[in-house]
């Protein structure tokens, strides 16, 4: 992450190669050493995704939630800020956008998508606001703060779902469908492919623009990248890092709405646990660039369905893929996000000579 | 007296709630002193608890069990350790990918092993307990100090050992200076990093530990069975200001908390997942009063 310098496109680009090349190798590894049909097993991973026109739909729906997602992650770490609530964040965003959803009619079409989509962003908006207020009034640690928030909120996603919200005609912890007037059209009908994708795009382009272009995305970079400097520039930097907390929310809570309106039409007992952490995973690989995160979710879209196939069609559990993750984490982020410990490690040293009896 | 008896009951589960909690975050403050947050400690406990369940099931022999989950871990903690400090990955991913790895390999492992992704029970000898029947009927403190098992009453030797370490020891003051000030460690021909792998080390051991307790106190593995403790023995570091009798503390007062909600649950009718939710809510507002109490003392 190069902080402000604009292109470093080229450098993404081979991380990311280094990161498909390193989960290549872990994933071959791992099939050979838990499954029982090697070879086999070895073809469902890598081809699998594009078996069929479902499973490849499917990869490319999923690879448009993970891009929001991953979204959210590069907005706070452009700020230098850390928004570890993903979680609980996309998950009551999906759930305030169906409850917004089935409070309206079937006839309300586009304006009643808006309505779903914003309810969704504001419920994760609130969620990062929540933790920029804490950082800066108290100086509460947002890593902290915004992971124990939502670990706390999931259990109230939880409880929403198979409580108010439950669907009384189920047996299954899940809410109603929502209308299908305020649904996402599907592109590659039975795949999970659907026009969300188009909103994924437009909100990366929307972030490039954002963050490259205007002096609002400047300020809030400088603000991460030198907050001493930001101040003799009279930049608020404080403001900047809860701004960007509130607005990761907001992106998070929008992937969590997109994934209602297009993917699953009815909020599931925990049916996104894990995106939050793979949106951090995209945002890692891609590095600081909102372009870089397009190929950076269809690949982590294409490792997830290759171990989708696997477990269907082989011996192997779908966990296969968080394994890989690790291990593209540890190979490929070794050195990203330098500046991020040296703030880390001077908001130590600051501490440290704060005195401690 | 009814409620007094309560009372005993309650702090004694507390005690052995705090066990694992008081584990994990004695290790963790280790790797905090010496400069390095660790963030792999949920993940560090997971595979601890996997370790020991499964090889004190197929050992029937609970010392194995403890090794077996103090090794797993100390190993998963190395990786972490090699990975930040020699190939200078940033703590936080780095502690990220071995939450991930842990979680991820335990399921990879179950379902190879044993056939299954879901709970493993073993046939494992109980846990050797204090038989001190009259002194643990006490009123308030008895059970807590007297009806515990061998694990809890480890937590607090390992509490008193780190202590001695952290605030007596020379060791611990060229731990400390790891962390604080590292250049002059340096220059005393010292290596800041050994003494970070050295605490990284034993921030493995001791989730462990805290594992091995989760695991061969229910004779079983159960997935996710870690549920957050890592991350609430993290908070607990900072809450306890970063010193080993403070991390006790903190440690007790989750437990504490932790075991009221339990308890609340029989007569409040509050639904369960709020009280899942409970320890995080806890340890947010424990943070943020901690965070408002400094602010008004005017440091920080």
């Amino acid at each position: 992450m190069e902080g402000l310098r604009k292109g470093g496109f080229g450098s993404h680009l081979a991380s990311l190669a280094a990161a498909l090349l390193a989960s290549v190798g872990a994933a071959f590894l791992l099939l050979y050493a838990f499954s029982s049909s090697f070879g086999e097993a070895l073809g469902l991973f890598f081809l699998g995704p594009f078996q069929n026109a479902y499973y490849f739909g499917n990869m490319l729906g999923a690879a448009s939630g993970l891009a929001l997602a991953g979204l959210a992650a590069q907005f706070a770490f452009s700020a230098r800020t850390f928004n570890l609530g993903g979680e609980g964040q996309l998950y009551l965003g999906a759930i305030a956008a169906t409850a917004a959803c089935l409070a309206l009619p079937e006839e309300s079409g586009l304006l009643g998508k808006a309505i779903g989509l914003a309810a969704g962003s504001a419920a994760g908006a609130l969620l990062g606001a929540l933790s920029g207020f804490l950082r800066r009034r108290l100086g509460v640690d947002e890593l902290l703060s915004s992971f124990l928030l939502s670990s706390a909120l999931v259990y109230a996603g939880d409880f929403l779902v198979s409580g108010p919200l439950q669907d009384p005609a189920s047996n299954f912890q899940t809410s109603p469908a929502v209308p299908e007037g305020l649904r996402f059209a599907r592109l590659l009908p039975p795949s999970s492919l659907s026009t969300a994708a188009l909103l994924a795009l437009a909100a990366l382009a929307a972030a490039w623009f954002i963050l490259g272009r205007t002096r609002f995305g400047f300020e809030l970079r400088l603000s991460g990248k030198n907050a001493e400097f930001a101040r003799y520039c009279g930049i608020d930097a404080g403001r900047y890092a809860a701004a960007s907390l509130a607005i990761s929310g907001a992106l998070n809570g929008l992937a969590g709405a997109a994934l209602i309106l297009g993917t699953y039409n009815k909020a599931m007992k925990g049916f996104s646990a894990g995106l939050g952490w793979t949106g951090i995973a995209v945002a890692l690989v891609a590095g600081g660039s909102p372009l870089a995160l397009l190929p950076a979710a269809l690949f982590f879209a294409y490792l997830d369905a290759g171990a989708k196939a696997v477990m269907i069609g082989a011996d192997v559990t779908s966990e296969i893929v968080g394994v890989i993750q690790a291990i593209v984490f540890f190979l490929v982020t070794a050195r990203a996000l330098d500046s991020l410990v040296a703030r880390r490690a001077a908001a130590r040293a600051g501490r440290a000579a704060g005195g401690r009896g | 007296m009814k409620s007094l008896q309560d009372l005993s009951g309650i702090l004694g589960a507390a005690g052995a709630a705090m066990a694992p909690l008081l584990y994990a975050s004695l290790g963790g403050l280790l790797a905090e002193l010496s400069g390095l947050l660790n963030i792999a400690l949920e993940g560090l406990i997971l595979i601890g608890a996997f370790a020991a369940a499964a090889a004190a099931g197929a050992s029937r022999s609970l010392l194995v069990g403890l090794a077996a989950g103090a090794a797993a871990s100390t190993l998963l903690a190395a990786l972490f350790g090699l990975a930040t400090l020699k190939g200078k990955a940033n703590e936080f991913i780095a502690g990220l990918a071995a939450n991930l790895l842990a979680s991820g390999l335990a399921v990879l492992l179950s379902s190879r092993l044993y056939g299954t992704k879901g709970l493993l029970s073993f046939d494992i000898p109980s846990i050797p307990r204090l038989e001190l029947a009259s002194l643990a009927k006490l009123p308030i403190l008895g059970e807590l100090l007297f009806g515990q098992d061998a694990l809890s009453y480890g937590s607090w030797l390992a509490a008193f050992l780190a202590w001695l370490l952290v605030a007596k020891s020379p060791l611990g003051l060229r731990l400390r200076a790891a962390g604080s000030n590292p250049k002059a460690l340096a220059a005393l021909g010292l290596s800041p990093e050994r003494y970070r792998l050295a605490a990284i080390l034993l921030s493995g051991l001791g989730c462990g530990l805290a594992g091995a307790c989760l695991s061969l106190r229910l004779s079983a593995y159960v997935p996710g069975i870690s549920s957050g403790r890592g991350w609430i023995a993290l908070v607990a570091i900072y809450l306890g200001g970063r010193r080993p009798l403070g991390v006790l503390a903190a440690c007790f007062l989750f437990a504490a908390a932790d075991g009221f909600a339990n308890y609340a649950q029989g007569f409040l009718e509050a639904p369960a997942d709020f009280i899942l939710a409970l320890p995080y809510l806890l340890t947010l507002i424990a943070l943020v009063a901690g965070a408002g109490a400094r602010r008004l003392r005017g440091r920080d």
